[in-house]
């Protein structure tokens, strides 16, 4: 189509010159451009990434007070265990239990729940218990550290 | 009548140019919205829960694995100093930090990431959990 515009005998002259006729080859630029489509197409993902929010408290030093609430405090695993001993308010719950205890615990006592847990407890861990206490509608935890000067 | 249809196809010239304008705009919109995923020097396998939100997805993910280590993206941060200096220096960029913490990493390793984020400002923190269905105990 592009040669047969530029093929016209008047047309391309001008000025006594012939001008060159534009015949630039589109088609590897193409097949880039659908190339790098499809790699982006690809590339991306859509679906938002699953996760817990935690929303740190201000800055500030904490309160003196002790907090009204659940208390967790989970200790270190023992050697070759997966999970260590987790007491709930002065009482041994095991994981089974939990979700059972926080659903029968006073509604003026579950609006936040403590977890104070030593520095080996497995990461899962604490966020099996936190999955729990979202579930049986705490929504605000709180993690238990050691005040340390600046 | 054959002539005439013969005569016809040879006008037909597919428009080339409104498809590619096409394809640029699309290039483009994939190429902003495309966040890559970078994935970190070392594995990590996250802990399951059945109670999720959603982030969208971000650059600038912490990861801690399994022993210990720490890296933003792909860049590892040797320690907690570092870890301070890096989220100082983009803390305007960072609304949520993505701790995306191995299910065997240490309780206190996480801690001192959190203590390190709030010292910086970030108070709104996501712990990643494992994408798909929950799959329970």
């Amino acid at each position: 189509m592009l040669k047969k515009a530029a093929g016209g005998e008047t047309s391309g002259m001008r000025g006594g010159r012939l001008r060159k006729p534009p015949d630039m080859d589109m088609a590897p630029l193409i097949d880039c451009v659908f190339l790098l489509l499809i790699f982006f197409m690809v590339a991306t993902t859509f679906a938002p990434l699953p996760g817990l929010r935690v929303k740190l408290p201000p800055p500030g030093k904490p309160s003196a007070e002790k907090p009204k609430g659940l208390l967790m405090r989970i200790v270190n695993p023992e050697p070759g265990e997966k999970e260590g001993v987790m007491v709930l308010n002065d009482e041994i719950v095991a994981m089974h239990e939990v979700l059972g205890k926080f659903l029968n615990t006073p509604v003026h006592l579950k609006n936040m729940l403590i977890i104070q847990a030593e520095r080996q407890v497995l990461h899962e861990q604490i966020v099996k218990v936190m999955d729990i206490a979202k579930r049986s509608g705490i929504d605000k935890i709180g993690f238990a550290m050691v005040a340390r000067g600046p | 009548m054959n002539v005439s249809r013969r005569e016809k196809r040879k006008d037909t010239a597919l428009q080339m140019a409104p498809m590619i304008d096409c394809v640029f705009l699309l290039l483009i919109f994939f190429m902003v919205a495309t966040v890559m995923r970078i994935p970190p020097p070392f594995q990590v396998e996250l802990p399951d829960s059945k109670e999720r939100q959603e982030f969208p997805r971000k650059k600038f993910n912490l990861n801690i694995s399994a022993d210990g280590q720490m890296a933003i993206d792909d860049q590892v941060i040797p320690n907690l100093d570092e870890l301070s200096v890096f989220l100082n220096k983009n803390q305007t960029k960072i609304q949520t930090l993505i701790i995306k913490a191995d299910k065997n990493a240490k309780h206190g390793v996480v801690i001192d990431v959190m203590e390190r984020a709030k010292q910086q400002g970030i108070d709104t923190l996501a712990i990643a959990i494992r994408e798909g269905e929950f799959r329970g105990d």
